[in-house]
């Protein structure tokens, strides 16, 4: 995502992330940056919380304005209301990602994943 | 490169602690963290590019990018059947969602997250009506006639630096589009 940003940013656009993981988007190095601390599949909130996510975006977008330089990197006061346990809990009938199911079968191949080395396919774009 | 959510199971660790406020890897499990500390500390940002906002945020023309692999059902969807082939391979292709689509007109197509959260209200991963509420406010100028939509699951970036985002790119400009926020999934 920050990648992404990056390109926008450099073709003209003024550009924020909402980031649940700031280390990783900080890492890339990107313009502007708002890291929340919540679970994955839910940034702005909770379905049908029209408050709680309408304040996440207007804070997301406040930085937009305050920004005056690159790596403007803030930090969203928002608390989800429950234990990472009990937000991982809620999706633990979701059927795992495919790189789940392989690294089962070849827990070696973990190291490739660890290290960024991507093994290609032929005649697939990776 | 976002979301691997390993289901892999690992004894815990003592808790790290963070040198920042917010522990990036709160909501992950073990491995995840283990690979997104690994990722983060390859990466070599060199000059972060930067673009003044032109106008004020109450006269910009704002955009959305989620990257939960949002697809109109009137829309090709995220090609899952790819990276079923080929689990190191995500597809970096992009969608345009218009103004006004909702959890109705779309699926989630990425293997990575719950898409349930998003398919019951898609303000939780793409924030349209809310940017409306923000802009009918006067916080910002006004919601862009088009948002767009990636999949976060791409542990090689090269097409989606290469294509997918100079194509949103040229497609935000053709709409007069000031600003955008990336929501990830």
């Amino acid at each position: 995502m920050g990648l992404v940003q990056r390109v926008l940013e450099a073709s003209g656009i003024s550009t924020v992330a909402l980031s649940m993981i700031p280390d990783l988007t900080r890492a890339v190095g990107v313009p502007r940056l708002a890291g929340i601390s919540y679970p994955f599949g839910r940034p702005l909130g909770s379905p049908h919380d029209a408050d709680s996510q309408r304040a996440v975006l207007r804070a997301t977008l406040e930085v937009l304005a305050s920004a005056s330089e690159p790596d403007t990197d803030v930090e969203l006061p928002f608390q989800w209301p429950e234990s990472p346990a009990k937000a991982r809990n809620a999706s633990k009938d979701v059927v795992r990602p495919p790189i789940v199911e392989l690294l089962k079968m070849k827990p070696w191949l973990l190291a490739n994943l660890y290290s960024g080395r991507i093994p290609l396919v032929e005649g697939q774009t990776a | 490169m976002h979301l691997i959510q390993m289901h892999l199971v690992f004894r815990r660790p003592p808790v790290d602690v963070a040198s920042m406020a917010i522990d990036s890897y709160r909501f992950l499990d073990y491995a995840s963290r283990q690979i997104m500390t690994a990722w983060a500390a390859r990466q070599k940002p060199g000059v972060i590019p930067f673009t003044p906002l032109s106008r004020p945020l109450a006269a910009c023309t704002v955009a959305l990018i989620s990257t939960a692999g949002i697809a109109r059902n009137d829309d090709r969807p995220f090609d899952q059947e790819g990276e079923r082939r080929n689990p190191w391979w995500g597809d970096a292709s992009f969608r345009e969602i218009p103004l006004g689509t909702t959890e109705n007109d779309v699926r989630l197509y990425h293997m990575h997250i719950d898409p349930r959260f998003g398919e019951s209200d898609l303000d939780v991963v793409l924030p349209m009506r809310r940017l409306t509420e923000l802009s009918r406010e006067g916080f910002v100028g006004r919601p862009a006639p088009t948002h767009y939509s990636l999949m976060g699951y791409i542990l090689d970036p090269t097409e989606l630096v290469e294509k997918t985002a100079p194509a949103v790119a040229d497609r935000l400009r053709a709409e007069r589009v000031d600003a955008a926020a990336l929501v990830p999934a």
